[in-house]
C-alpha cells in the first residue's frame, strides 16, 4: 500500500498522514489510493477531489477521536454519509489537507419502539435498509427519496433532505426528535431525546440538521415513526399544462381527506428520458402529453384509498382537466409507475454533465415562473433543452438544463450561464435557489451572494461559536476561509 | 368466438406475506389484494386475440369473496366485456380448492359456451396449479398449459408451451383450455377512461349454490410456516481463508 499513497502527496501532508495513523487506530484510518478516490468523487462522477485520507470510525468515541486528533493536526474534516449529495458538500475541496470523515460503519439501530413511534438509529445506516427494518415492525418512516438506497440518515438530517411525501410528513426535520452530535472540538453532545414535546428553552438540534456538517458530526438519530399506510392509490396522470398539473393539485387537496402522500409533476420529455435510464421499462401511458402528474393517496384502517383515487379522478377527467391517465392495479404496477419518475434522473444523467437546480417558488407563481425560465434559457441558449419537474405540492421545481450538444462554447460555460439566466428570474420570483438538496459547497458563492446582511452576521457567528477553528467540512455553505 | 377468463383475487405479488399467529394460514386482514399475476396474462392475452379479430367476446368470471367483484372491475377496465361474480365464501381466509372452482367453471362453461378458458398456470397464493387441467378433464376439452404464444387458426390453436427442455409447440382443437405463463405477454394497465368504462359494464352475481356445487374444502391445512431467514454471511480477509471456509463447508 504504502508506494500507492505515497503518490503525490507532499511532505507535510505526508507528515500529518503519520501523525493521524499515531493516534488513530490502523483500520480507521486509509489512504489507499483507490478508496480515497471513490471517496472523494460525486454521485455523477462529474466532479472529483482528494483527500488526505479517509476516517472510517465504527463508534461515536471513535469518531471523537478523530475528530479530536484532527483538531490538532489542524486537518480539515467533510464529513460523508452515501455520497448522493447534490451540493458537493460531502467532497473534499482541498486537495491533501482534508480528511474524508464517513459514517458508513455505524449502520446500526440502537433501538426501535413500537409502543412510542420512535427509533434510535446510527448517522451512517442507509434509509433504505432502516425503512425495511422499520416496515418489519409494521411501522413505517416516511422519507422516500431516489436516492434511498445509498443515502444514510446522518446525511438526511445534515441536508435536511425532503422527497417525494413531504407534503404529508414534512422534510426530515420534522421527523427528528434528537441527535447525538460530535462537535468540533470532540465532545459529544448527546441529546438523543425520544420525547414529541419538550420545549426546555432553545432547541439546538435544529442548528445541526440541515447544518450539512458545518457545525458538527452527527453521529445517531432519534426519529419519528408513524403507522404503516396499508393501503396506497397511485396514478399516473396525463395533462394540457402546468397550470393545469397545479389547479388539480387544489382539488386534491380539497378532495382527498388530506390523505394525499405523493403529487409529483414531470415534463412531456419525461417518458423518453426514463426510456434512456431503463430501457426496458414498459410505459404505463401513451407519450406525447404536455404534463404529467403522479398522485399518491395513503391510508391505513377505514378508507378505502382506491375508492377516493377514482372518485376524485372522476370529476377531473369529467371535466376535462386530466386527459387521460392509468391507476395501478397492483403493487408491480405502481412500481412501475415511480420508475418512470426515478429512471427520468438515471436517463438525464446518462445524457452527460447538465446544469441541475433545487427552485421553489410559491406555488402560485410555479407555473408563471417555469415558463418564463424556459423562455430565458430558450433565449440565451438556443438548442438546450430544459428538463422541469418536481415536488408540486412543496413549489419545488428541479428545473435542469441540459446543454447544446456539440456546440463550440464548453458545456461548463454553458451550464454557467444558464444558471446565471436562471438565478436572475427566480430572484424576481423571490424563490430559493436551494429548495432541498442544500447549499454545499456548489452554491454556497451564490447564496453568499445573496443573502441579507443581518443574516449572514448570525450565520457567522454561530459557525464561529461552535467551530472556530474552520476545521468542520471548511467553505461548505458559507465560505469564510 | 367467445372467450372465458378465470381471475382470482390473491395478495399482492409484492406484499411480504406474514403468518397468523396460530399458524393456519397467512394474515390477509388488511392487506393488499390483486389480481392473480398470471390471470392478468390471462386477461391481456384475450384481449389481444379480440385486438386481432379472433374474439368477439371476453367473459370474465372470479370465484370467491365478494369483494372480488374489485377483482373483474379491474379486468373490465383492461378490456373485458361483461364479469360474473361467483360469490362462494365469506371470509377471505377461506380459499375454494381447485376442484371445486373446476367445477363450478364447468357450469359457467355450460352455459356460456366459449370457444376457449384462457386461465393461469397457477395462482399466487398456493400454488396449485391443477385448475386449468382439471377443468380440462372435466369438460373432456384439449389442454394446452404453460402458454408463451397462442395463435388462433380458424378451429384450432396453436400455442407454444414453455417446457423444462425449451419450447414445445402443439395445435389443439377448440374448444379448448389454455394457460398462461409469465412470458405470454406483459399486461397493460387499466387506463382512466377504460376504469370509468368498467364501471358501466355488467357484473352478473351469482353463487356456489346456484351452480350446484359444494364448495367445502376437502384438504386441510396442518401447518404454515415462514420459510427460514438466511442466515447472515461473513466477511474473509483473504482467498486463503475464502478456500479453507469453502472446504471446511464441504463445496470444494
Ligand atoms: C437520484 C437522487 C435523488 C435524490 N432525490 C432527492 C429528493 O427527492 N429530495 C432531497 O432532499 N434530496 C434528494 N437527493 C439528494 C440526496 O440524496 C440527499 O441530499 C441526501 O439526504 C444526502 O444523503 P447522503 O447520506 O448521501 O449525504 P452525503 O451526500 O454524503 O452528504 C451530504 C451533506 O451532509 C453532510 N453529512 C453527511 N453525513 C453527515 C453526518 N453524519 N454528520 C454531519 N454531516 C454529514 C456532508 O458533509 C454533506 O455536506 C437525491 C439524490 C439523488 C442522487
Ligand atoms: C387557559 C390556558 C390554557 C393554555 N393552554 C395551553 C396549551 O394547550 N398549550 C400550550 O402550549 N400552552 C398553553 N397555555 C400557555 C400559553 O397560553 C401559551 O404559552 C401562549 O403561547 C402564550 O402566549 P402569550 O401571547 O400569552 O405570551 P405571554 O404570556 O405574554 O409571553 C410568554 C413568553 O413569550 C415572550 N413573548 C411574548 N410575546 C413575545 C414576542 N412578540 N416576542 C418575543 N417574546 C415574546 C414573553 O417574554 C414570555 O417569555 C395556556 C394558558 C392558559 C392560561
Amino acid at each position: 500500500m504504502g508506494s500507492a499513497e505515497a503518490l503525490g502527496k507532499d511532505a507535510a501532508a505526508h507528515q500529518k498522514l503519520k501523525m493521524l495513523r499515531e493516534r488513530l487506530e490502523s483500520d480507521i484510518v486509509t489512504a489507499d489510493a483507490d478508496i480515497v478516490a471513490r471517496y472523494s468523487t460525486d454521485w455523477h462522477g462529474d466532479v472529483t477531489s482528494s483527500a488526505l485520507a479517509v476516517l472510517r470510525p465504527r463508534a461515536t468515541e471513535e469518531v471523537a477521536q478523530a475528530v479530536r486528533a484532527c483538531a490538532e493536526l489542524g486537518i480539515g474534516i467533510v464529513p460523508q454519509g452515501g455520497r448522493t449529495g447534490l451540493a458537493l458538500g460531502a467532497i473534499p475541496d482541498a486537495p491533501e489537507t482534508q480528511v474524508v470523515l464517513s459514517l458508513e460503519r455505524m449502520n446500526r439501530i440502537r433501538s426501535l419502539d413500537p409502543a412510542d413511534f420512535t427509533a434510535v438509529v446510527e448517522a451512517g445506516m442507509v434509509l433504505e435498509a432502516f425503512k425495511e427494518e422499520v416496515a418489519a415492525q409494521g411501522l413505517f418512516f416516511p422519507l422516500a427519496l431516489g436516492a434511498q438506497g445509498s443515502c444514510q440518515l446522518g446525511g438526511n438530517v445534515s441536508t435536511n433532505a425532503g422527497g417525494v411525501n413531504v407534503l404529508r410528513y414534512g422534510m426530515t426535520r420534522e421527523l427528528v426528535l434528537g441527535l447525538e452530535v460530535v462537535l468540533p472540538d470532540g465532545r459529544v453532545l448527546d441529546g438523543l431525546s425520544r420525547l414529541r414535546k419538550d420545549n426546555r428553552g432553545l432547541d439546538l438540534k435544529q442548528l445541526f440538521i440541515g447544518a450539512e456538517g458545518t457545525l458538527g458530526i452527527v453521529t445517531a438519530v432519534s426519529v419519528k415513526l408513524m403507522p404503516a399506510p396499508e393501503k396506497v392509490a397511485t396514478a399516473l396522470l396525463a395533462l394540457d399544462s402546468l397550470e393545469d398539473v397545479i389547479e388539480l393539485y387544489r382539488r386534491a387537496r380539497q378532495q382527498c381527506c388530506d390523505l394525499m402522500s405523493a403529487f409529483e409533476f414531470m415534463p412531456p420529455l419525461a417518458f423518453a428520458l426514463a426510456k434512456e435510464g431503463i430501457p426496458d421499462l414498459a410505459l404505463p401511458l401513451e407519450p406525447g402529453h404536455e404534463a404529467y402528474a403522479l398522485v399518491e393517496i395513503s391510508g391505513s384502517g377505514f378508507v378505502d384509498t382506491d375508492v377516493l383515487m377514482e372518485r376524485f379522478l372522476e370529476l377531473s377527467m369529467g371535466d376535462g382537466l386530466v386527459r387521460d391517465g392509468v391507476v395501478a392495479q397492483s403493487q408491480a404496477q405502481a412500481r412501475s409507475i415511480w420508475l418512470v419518475r426515478e429512471g427520468m434522473n438515471e436517463g438525464q444523467a446518462r445524457r452527460g454533465k447538465h446544469l441541475r437546480t433545487d427552485l421553489s417558488v410559491p406555488l402560485s407563481r410555479l407555473a408563471d415562473f417555469v415558463t418564463e425560465a424556459e423562455n430565458s434559457i430558450a433565449d440565451s441558449l438556443p438548442g438546450a433543452i430544459c428538463v422541469s419537474y418536481g415536488h408540486v405540492g412543496d413549489g419545488n421545481v428541479h428545473l435542469n438544463v441540459l446543454p447544446v450538444p456539440d456546440a463550440t462554447e464548453p458545456v461548463d460555460d454553458q451550464i454557467c450561464r444558464a444558471k446565471a439566466v436562471l438565478n436572475e428570474v427566480l430572484d424576481r420570483y423571490d424563490g430559493s435557489i436551494s429548495a432541498e438538496h442544500g447549499l454545499g459547497r456548489l452554491k454556497a458563492m451564490d447564496f453568499g451572494a445573496r443573502v441579507p446582511a443581518v443574516q449572514r452576521d448570525l450565520l457567522e457567528a454561530i459557525k464561529r461559536a461552535i467551530d472556530p477553528n474552520l476545521t468542520m467540512n471548511p467553505r461548505c455553505q458559507i465560505v469564510l476561509n | 368466438m367467445k372467450v372465458l377468463v378465470p381471475v382470482k383475487r390473491v395478495i399482492d405479488y409484492n406484499v411480504k406475506a406474514r403468518v397468523k399467529a396460530d399458524g393456519s394460514g397467512v394474515d390477509l386482514a388488511n392487506v393488499k389484494m390483486s389480481m392473480n399475476p398470471f390471470d392478468e396474462i390471462a386477461v391481456e392475452e384475450a384481449i389481444r386475440l379480440k385486438e386481432k379479430g379472433a374474439v368477439e367476446e371476453i367473459v370474465v368470471v372470479s370465484i370467491g369473496v365478494k369483494q372480488a367483484q374489485e377483482t373483474l372491475r379491474t379486468a373490465l377496465a383492461m378490456g373485458a366485456d361483461r364479469a360474473i361474480l361467483v360469490v362462494a365464501a365469506d371470509d377471505v381466509h377461506t380459499d375454494i380448492e381447485p376442484l371445486a372452482v373446476a367445477k363450478i367453471l364447468a357450469k359457467v362453461v355450460e352455459e356460456e359456451a366459449p370457444k376457449m378458458v384462457i386461465l393461469g398456470k397457477q395462482a399466487i397464493d398456493n400454488d396449485m396449479n391443477a385448475t386449468g387441467q382439471m377443468l380440462a378433464a372435466l369438460l373432456g376439452w384439449g389442454q394446452a398449459t404453460f402458454a408463451s404464444e397462442v395463435v388462433v387458426e380458424g378451429e384450432a390453436a396453436k400455442v407454444t408451451r414453455e417446457v423444462d427442455g425449451g419450447l414445445q409447440t402443439i395445435e389443439v382443437k377448440l374448444p379448448a383450455i389454455v394457460t398462461t405463463d409469465l412470458r405470454l405477454n406483459e399486461p397493460r394497465y387499466a387506463s382512466l377512461p377504460n376504469i370509468m368504462k368498467a364501471k358501466k359494464k355488467p357484473l352478473e352475481e351469482k353463487t356456489a349454490d346456484d351452480y350446484g356445487v359444494d364448495v367445502t374444502p376437502r384438504l386441510s391445512v396442518v401447518k404454515t410456516e415462514e420459510p427460514q431467514g438466511r442466515s447472515a454471511g461473513i466477511k474473509v480477509g483473504s482467498v486463503d481463508e475464502l478456500v479453507a471456509k469453502l472446504k471446511e463447508a464441504g463445496v470444494v
